[in-house]
């Protein structure tokens, strides 16, 4: 039937133009960072290395990347650890208010970032905390142990129980069964939990405009004050090393649980 | 310690009645606890200075505050509805799409999930400035004699916000969608329905909770955005994310912004409760 195949036609152009709007402006900042023009716009002028120079050379942005690949790892390694030792628990037991312990420790994923972000400015600045990198770890974690949870209990989910039971049975301590046999089977999940944590961190901006000062900010606190004076191809050559990173992240742990499988 | 008293029987303690394994927990919610129920503690704490309500008072009389709620409840309100109207197809697609279909459709998704939201408003403002690709496009095309203000705007604010959220509707969607039995709309139209009648009246119902999975969470985030509407709006338009950040860096004034992020929190919660709420019932309606 005509009316049909015109619905499907206009159906797929519709989900096409999504897929477009979905990919075009995220991906143009990587052409715009090789623009050789010196205004920022869309097709790029000329192709040049000249802004990854310029940003790459300048101490404000090189003290910026130190400070993201700092407070990123950080967040990465501290909110692996406690993510991954509260997924044991609750993949392991079932107990009464299991669901709503769950909930509590997945909320900072919904919990509004700016009343995060202002309610640690108001607490770090009487901790001894505000602009340090400790306090700026410390919140990160909070935002990034959710994911790490959701990845480790999606992998724990998997591991056959009486795995542990075995070790046990032939003897070997708790510790001895979760380095030997627990954690290599879960390790995919952990590691992406892990790059998600990182991710998660590396992308912030709202809470670190409170937590962070001029010693400690990080790159998009960089960004972000520079989005608001002037449109600068450097931002898009700062942009384009943060997806960069990112994109590794991602395809590492996407690669990591296919051959998992 | 040679004779004591013969060993009185005694129930569990406390730590013994506690599930197995629960010391695994408890850096993590101490964690939690430390740093981040206690910073929201204390907002609650400051924007009650003294035990006195005068912050809410003066939020819930002047117009300028209960301006920015209305006009962070519509922003809201319009994005949850273009989000899940977009969504709706491609989840759609993705759910009955072959292998390598679905394959773009997911990384096209997946790819702006993980770009910086910031990296994105960035581009946005790139894109629809006077001499930014959409003018151009348009200009070229001969709709338009002049360039449209798109920065700056409630349009840009609205696209902006779409974009980012998008994968959050699509993913509970699709999760819904994929289970669905098409061939049910095959047996409506063999029975004689027309295409739109068995989808309003077959698929649809099936595919409920994961639109209002998808509304939920594209609403509540939607209250608390702070860097697009700050980047791609016009300070008239203002959500009450921005003007938190304003009372907390520009006007120092911590209790009123303190109240107001109370109030945010309070809204985000009451707008979970609402959908809650709204599950059970339609449990209730699919039970009944």
């Amino acid at each position: 039937m005509m009316t049909d195949r015109l619905r499907k036609t206009l159906f797929w152009a519709f989900v096409c133009a999504t897929a477009l709007f979905l990919l075009v402006p995220t991906l143009i900042i990587v052409p715009m960072s090789f623009s050789a023009g010196s205004r920022l716009v869309f097709p790029p002028e000329g192709v040049s290395l000249r802004w990854y120079g310029k940003v790459l050379s300048d101490p404000d942005w090189r003290a910026a990347l130190g400070n993201s690949l700092l407070v990123g790892s950080a967040t990465a390694v501290l909110a692996s650890a406690l993510g991954t030792a509260a997924a044991m628990m609750l993949n392991a037991a079932s107990f009464r208010g299991k669901a709503l312990v769950l909930g509590f420790l997945l909320s900072p994923m919904v919990t509004p970032v700016i009343v995060f972000g202002v309610g640690s400015y108001l607490v770090f600045a009487r901790w001894g905390l505000a602009g340090t990198h400790v306090g700026l770890i410390a919140a990160h974690t909070v935002l990034a142990i959710p994911f790490v949870l959701v990845s480790v209990l999606a992998s724990l989910r998997m591991v056959n129980p009486n795995l542990a039971l075995a070790s046990a049975g032939l003897g070997a301590s708790r510790l001895f069964t979760f380095r030997r046999v627990t954690l290599p089977l879960i390790l995919p999940g952990v590691i992406s939990g892990a790059v998600f944590a990182f991710i998660t961190s590396w992308d912030e901006v709202v809470v670190a405009m409170f937590v962070a000062n001029t010693g400690t900010r990080t790159v998009p606190i960089m960004i972000w004050n520079q989005v608001r004076t002037s449109l600068d191809p450097a931002t898009a050559a700062v942009g384009a090393i943060l997806i960069a990173v990112s994109a590794l992240g991602v395809v590492l742990s996407y690669t990591l649980k296919e051959s998992d499988r | 310690m040679t004779l004591s008293s013969p060993a009185i029987p005694r129930g569990p303690t406390l730590v013994e009645r506690l599930p197995r394994g629960s010391a695994l927990l408890v850096p993590a919610l101490l964690f939690l606890l430390l740093f981040y129920v206690y910073p929201l503690a204390q907002l609650i704490g400051a924007s009650l200075p003294g035990g006195s309500g005068k912050n809410y008072a003066l939020i819930f009389s002047r117009p300028v505050f209960l301006r920015v709620i209305a006009e962070t409840f519509r922003v809201s309100l319009v994005v949850m509805a273009v989000t899940v109207l977009v969504a709706f197809p491609y989840a759609y697609a993705m759910a009955n799409a072959g292998r390598r279909a679905l394959l773009f459709l997911t990384i096209a998704l997946l790819i702006p999930f993980w770009v910086s939201l910031l990296l994105r408003s960035f581009s946005w403002i790139v894109l629809l400035q006077n001499t930014g690709l959409v003018n151009q496009v348009l200009l070229g095309l001969g709709l338009i004699e002049k360039p449209l203000k798109l920065i700056r705007t409630e349009t840009g604010v609205i696209l902006g916000m779409v974009h980012v959220l998008l994968p959050y509707a699509v993913l509970p969607l699709y999760s819904v969608m994929k289970k669905i039995d098409m061939r049910l709309m095959e047996a409506s139209s063999i029975c004689g329905a027309s295409w739109f009648h068995g989808f309003r009246r077959v698929y649809l119902p099936m595919a409920l909770p994961g639109v209002m999975a998808a509304a939920i969470l594209t609403f509540t985030l939607a209250l608390g955005f702070y860097i697009t509407p700050a980047l791609l709006g016009s300070p008239r338009d203002m959500m009450i994310a921005q003007m938190i950040a304003g009372q907390f860096s520009e006007q120092l004034n911590f209790g009123l912004g303190a109240a107001l992020a109370v109030v945010l929190m309070g809204l985000t919660a009451l707008a979970f409760a609402l959908f809650g709420l709204g599950r059970v019932l339609l449990a209730r309606r699919a039970a009944a």
